[in-house]
């Protein structure tokens, strides 16, 4: 799983703990990292992901339905899921500050065996932390 | 000329924040490693 993780795009380095089941993505510092897409070659490895959690820099936009994203770069962002703590995030959006946060972008359903990641529809980002404003 | 620098600045200015947008690290729990 740690190579098959270390070839996707935009990862610098992968830390496995056998005892407690958790894998650290270290990101390249210019790459663009695909969540989705490492959730799936997790798949692929043969074991499955019960949680994904990220830590990310980006500025809180509001999208053209209405609904809060954060963008970590111009083409990429995750759409946020109504919280507490989104709440404090929305007075931010569209002025251009940076914020940084840690988030669960994805959860296993309770109760269900080794069941494949639905990728086709957008990660929702569950904000856990509102590390810094700038 | 002046124009010109004036307008790499402000390109500068709104490039640099974006540029510092990223990823920063990601952990998952896994489950059936053996």
């Amino acid at each position: 799983m740690k190579q098959h993780l270390g070839r996707q795009s935009g990862v610098q380095s992968v830390d496995v703990s056998l005892i407690d089941g958790k894998v650290e993505i270290a990101p390249k510092k210019d790459g663009r990292i695909d969540p989705p897409q490492l959730l799936k070659a997790v798949y692929d490895s043969g074991v499955s992901v019960a949680e994904m959690e990220i830590t990310a820099q980006g500025k809180v936009v509001r999208d053209s339905s209405g609904h809060l994203t954060l963008s970590v770069s111009p083409n990429q962002s995750f759409l946020i899921s109504p919280n507490d703590l989104s709440k404090e995030l929305e007075p931010l959006a569209n002025n251009q500050a940076t914020i940084t946060i840690r988030g669960q972008l994805y959860k296993k359903s309770e109760g269900k065996k080794r069941t494949k990641p639905d990728t086709s529809a957008p990660l929702k980002l569950l904000i856990l932390e509102i590390q810094r404003k700038e | 000329m002046n124009a010109k620098i004036a307008l790499l600045l402000l390109l500068g200015l709104t490039v640099a924040p974006v540029s510092q947008a990223q990823i920063k690290h990601i952990e998952m729990r896994v489950e059936g490693m053996t």
